[in-house]
Formats: C-alpha cells, sequence, structure tokens
C-alpha cells in the first residue's frame, strides 16, 4: 500500500466512501460502493480497473461531483466537492462532443461558460486543436470526423476548460485497437505536457498498465480497495514500451491481482 | 439538362404524374357526362380560364394576400409562444409543474371548437379570425416542443455541466439546438393546421380571404371559383410546409453527414 506522503499532497482524496442504489420492485438497497478510501497524488496518473460492475465508473461520477454517495466525501485539494465542479474535468465513454456546434466550437465551450474573454479563448481553442493533432478541422462538425478524431475533440474541450484533474470514463472503450493505441499515446502525451492529475477507468489491462503510475484494483459488489500497484515501467512510454518484457510482466502482476480481487469474499454491509 | 432529364424520367415522378392525371382525366370525364351541369361541374378547360380571369381581375391576388397575411400573423405568434413555454415547460421542473396542465388540458380539444366562443368573446373582426389560427398553431408545435426537450440526451447535459455551464447556458446551448429537430416537426404540423384554422376562420363572415372567395363563390353556385381557390390554397399550403422544411434542414445541417471526397 502507498500511503500519500507530505511531499506529494493528495489531490484527490476519498475519505469512508459508501454509495447503495436503489434497485428493484419493491426498491431494496444495493451496496455498489463500500467504504472507499483513497489518496491520489498531484499530477499522477491513476487507473481504476476492475470488474464490470464493481462500481468503477459510479465512484469516477463521484469525484465529478455528478453523482453524491450516501455516506463519506470526496475532498479536492482537501475541500470536499458537493456539485459540479468546472476544476474537475471529465470525459466520457460515450461520445459526448457537441454534434450541433463545430469542433472549435466544442473546444471553446468550457472557456465560453466560464466567460473568459474572447482573445484569450481563441488562443485556447488554437493551442488545445493543435496539441490533439485538429488543427485542419476546427471548421468541421463531429459527424465529419471519425470516432477516434471526435474522442480528440472530447479531449481538447476538457483540457481546453483548464480544469485541475481529469477524470476519463472508459473514454477508448469503442474504438478499434489501432485508434484505441493512437489515442492511448496522445492522453499520456497531454497528459506530460500539462502535468496534471488524471484518473482513467478501464477494464482493459493493456490500457491500465500502459498508462498508469498506480493501477487501483477494485473487486466486486460491493466494490472496494482490492490493492494498488506501482507501475515498475519507465517513462516515456511508447510503442517499444507494449512489446517489452517488462511490461508482459506487469500486465501479469497486475492479472493475478485482479483475479484475487474476484476471489476476495463479498462482505455484507452491516 | 441531363440531370433534369433524369429527373423527370424517374419512376416515382412517372408514376406520380401518371397518378394525379388520372384523378383529373376522371373528374373530366364525371364533367363531361351527358346531364351534367357544367356550372355545377365545370371542366378542366374552364377552371384553367377562371383562374386566369381571377389573376387578371386582381381578385385572386387580394384574396390570397389576405389570407397569407392572417396565417402569417398567426402563425409567428402561435408557433413563438408554443416554442418558448413549449421548451420552458419541457427542461424547467417548476415551469412543468406550471405549464403541463395547461397543455395538456388543451391538448384534446381542437382548436375549431373555440370559434363559436372566440365570435361571442371578441366578435367577428379580424383578431378573432388570428386567434383561431393562433390556437390551431400553438397546439402542435407546444406539444412536440416540449417532446423534444423531454427527450435531450443526458451525456450532453452532463458534459455541459462539468465543463462549468450554468443551468441557463444548458438549456440555451444544450437543450434547445439537441431538441430542434422537433421543434421543426411540431412547426411544420403547424403550417397544416393553422391552415386548415384559416380556412374555417375565414368561412365566418370574412370580407377576403381565399376562405372567404369559395365560401363566398359556393353560394353563387361559381363552382369553378371555389375550385380555383381551392387549388391555391393546396398550393400556398404546400409552399409554406416547404419553406418550413428547408428552414428546418439548414438550422439542423449538423446532423447530416458531409465528407469532402
Amino acid at each position: 500500500m502507498i500511503a500519500p506522503t507530505e511531499m506529494r499532497p493528495a489531490k484527490l482524496g476519498i475519505r469512508h466512501l459508501t454509495h447503495r442504489f436503489m434497485i428493484g420492485t419493491p426498491p431494496a438497497p444495493l451496496t455498489v460502493l463500500q467504504d472507499i478510501d483513497l489518496d491520489i497524488a498531484r499530477g499522477e496518473f491513476v487507473c481504476l480497473i476492475g470488474e464490470s460492475g464493481c462500481g468503477k465508473s459510479t465512484l469516477l461520477r463521484m469525484m465529478a461531483g455528478l453523482l453524491t454517495p450516501s455516506e463519506g466525501q470526496v475532498l479536492h485539494d482537501g475541500v470536499a466537492v458537493r456539485g459540479i465542479n468546472h476544476k474537475i474535468g471529465f470525459v466520457f465513454q460515450q461520445d459526448a462532443v457537441f454534434p450541433w456546434l463545430t469542433v472549435e466550437q466544442n473546444v471553446e465551450y468550457g472557456p465560453k461558460s466560464r466567460g473568459v474573454p474572447r482573445a484569450e479563448r481563441q488562443q485556447l481553442v488554437a493551442q488545445w486543436c493543435e496539441s490533439v493533432g485538429l488543427s485542419a478541422f476546427r471548421k468541421a462538425y463531429p459527424r465529419q470526423l471519425s470516432g477516434g478524431m471526435r474522442k480528440r475533440v472530447d479531449l481538447a474541450r476538457a483540457y481546453a476548460n483548464s480544469p485541475d484533474v481529469l477524470l476519463m470514463d472508459e473514454p477508448f472503450a469503442a474504438l478499434d485497437v489501432q485508434t484505441k493505441g493512437v489515442m492511448q499515446e496522445a492522453v499520456l502525451q497531454l497528459w506530460a505536457n500539462s502535468g496534471k492529475t488524471v484518473v482513467f477507468v478501464t477494464h482493459d489491462l493493456d490500457e491500465a498498465v500502459f498508462l498508469s503510475d498506480l493501477v487501483v484494483v477494485l473487486s466486486s459488489r460491493p466494490g472496494r480497495v482490492h490493492s494498488l500497484v506501482r507501475s515498475p515501467l519507465a517513462r516515456p512510454r511508447n510503442e517499444a514500451t507494449r512489446v517489452s518484457d517488462e511490461f508482459a510482466a506487469a500486465k501479469r502482476a497486475l492479472w493475478t491481482e485482479l483475479q484475487a480481487a474476484r476471489q476476495q469474499p463479498a462482505v455484507q454491509p452491516a | 439538362m441531363n440531370g433534369w432529364l433524369r429527373r423527370w424520367l424517374r419512376p416515382s415522378f412517372l408514376v406520380g404524374a401518371l397518378s394525379l392525371l388520372t384523378v383529373v382525366g376522371l373528374y373530366w370525364f364525371m364533367a363531361l357526362r351527358p346531364g351534367t351541369n357544367p356550372a355545377l361541374v365545370p371542366a378542366p378547360p374552364t377552371i384553367v380560364t377562371t383562374f386566369i380571369e381571377e389573376i387578371r381581375s386582381g381578385d385572386l391576388l387580394v384574396n390570397t394576400m389576405a389570407s397569407l397575411k392572417r396565417v402569417v400573423i398567426g402563425y409567428v405568434i402561435g408557433a413563438g409562444l408554443a416554442l418558448m413555454l413549449g421548451a420552458l415547460a419541457g427542461w424547467f421542473r417548476w415551469w412543468g409543474y406550471i405549464l403541463n396542465p395547461i397543455i395538456d388540458a388543451l391538448r384534446p380539444i381542437p382548436a375549431l371548437a373555440y370559434i363559436p366562443l372566440v365570435i361571442v368573446w371578441i366578435g367577428i373582426g379580424e383578431p378573432s379570425r388570428i386567434i383561431i389560427i393562433v390556437l390551431a398553431v400553438f397546439k402542435p408545435v407546444v406539444v412536440n416542443a416540449r417532446a423534444g426537450m423531454q427527450e435531450v440526451a443526458q451525456i450532453y447535459v452532463d458534459a455541459a455541466r462539468t465543463l462549468g455551464a450554468s443551468k441557463w447556458r444548458v438549456f440555451m446551448t444544450v437543450a434547445i439546438p439537441s431538441a430542434i429537430p422537433y421543434f421543426i416537426a411540431g412547426m411544420r404540423t403547424g403550417v397544416s393546421t393553422g391552415f386548415l384554422a384559416l380556412v374555417a376562420a375565414e368561412l365566418i363572415a370574412a370580407p377576403s380571404g381565399l376562405g372567404f372567395m369559395i365560401q363566398n363563390a359556393g353560394q353563387y353556385f361559381r363552382t369553378d371559383v371555389t375550385i380555383v381557390g381551392i387549388i391555391v390554397i393546396g398550393l400556398l399550403g404546400a409552399l409554406l410546409d416547404q419553406i418550413a422544411s428547408r428552414a428546418g434542414k439548414s438550422m439542423t445541417s449538423w446532423s447530416e453527414v458531409r465528407r469532402d471526397p
């Protein structure tokens, strides 16, 4: 277990977080997340991994303030998250780019919402369209772009809003393998250049190993923190990383953890 | 040139034209049957002659403009109010609480049922005729606008809110644009219900208009003039529907896939 040290204060802290959904008829409470405690250090790339249904997306939505936990709290720089906070950016699994706006209007949306002056907005748009390689498509509508390009728009839109933390909920799950690989490198590039903390939910082991500094392995039903796995891989990472022995070893270690998490007996809430 | 020819030779066009001509032909056949009074069932050439006469005398233009003015004023007021109220009712919870019972109470009542009330309360002047059109246009537009706002995908709302958009900004820049296809559907239905109401409103003591023209001609057994009026109403309705549909398409051009070759 890696404890946060005084040198790297937690960017995001999760304290005794428990969440229940009411499901079925008659409605009965189902505990999806149980007593989660977690510290995410400033500037780290953290992946949340676990079986489907382990509540990893729910946890991420709580970090964004899109959902309120039944118990416990999420701390952002030590302050409890209440409601949606634009300092925390979110990239969704589904296609969330606004189809009625052009690429540049999408990227401009956040800064415009916050009342950033026009000149500064245009600079942000130019900068982030450039960063994701979409400068030639600034006037295009999302429907004219491929799935991978739309994800780039989504990333640019999130980064252009100058968030402090980026939360990504399986953003590349719908992409083909090759596009996915390219996008993973793009996201690492953005992360390295911006130094912003990223929390990335995935169920793809390769993705978690390739991207993360730290992998949080969640067990299922209810979701609990099973273990924290530090990545042994050096940075920067590239295509060579994927075929290295270290990568294979790291993936094997993570796989073992995931298996152990599955076998962890479910504790019934009191 | 080639494109035009090909378009005209398409089976859908050829068969469609043939189908329409058959109806005209059947009518013509009926009109020419012995024992049919040509004054009551005028043959197509008579109708064409009357059409030209009506244009020359200026009556047709006066009546068309009178109708057009009413329908446009009524439409703009009715559709404008309906879009505004429907959007509010479909999006903001408290506006919904306030407006939904009213919208749902009005919904099953045909606008023409208000005619007697409007006449008694407001009289038989121009305002009454416009109010009836407003009521007729309002209903389909408000129902569609509200439905469109209720169907907005949550993902776009969540995305906008995480980007820092206020509730009002989400309403204006997310909910309304994504509901536009519903707005267009409602506005197109509104054109036809507005036209229906126009004719009905002009049947009651109007001094001018296409509804007045067909009614008045009918009383003098000028069936040919009535038929000309009906044709013009049809053409005008089709024209307005085209305008509404074109306007809608240009507003939703983002939804069309246009890749450069």
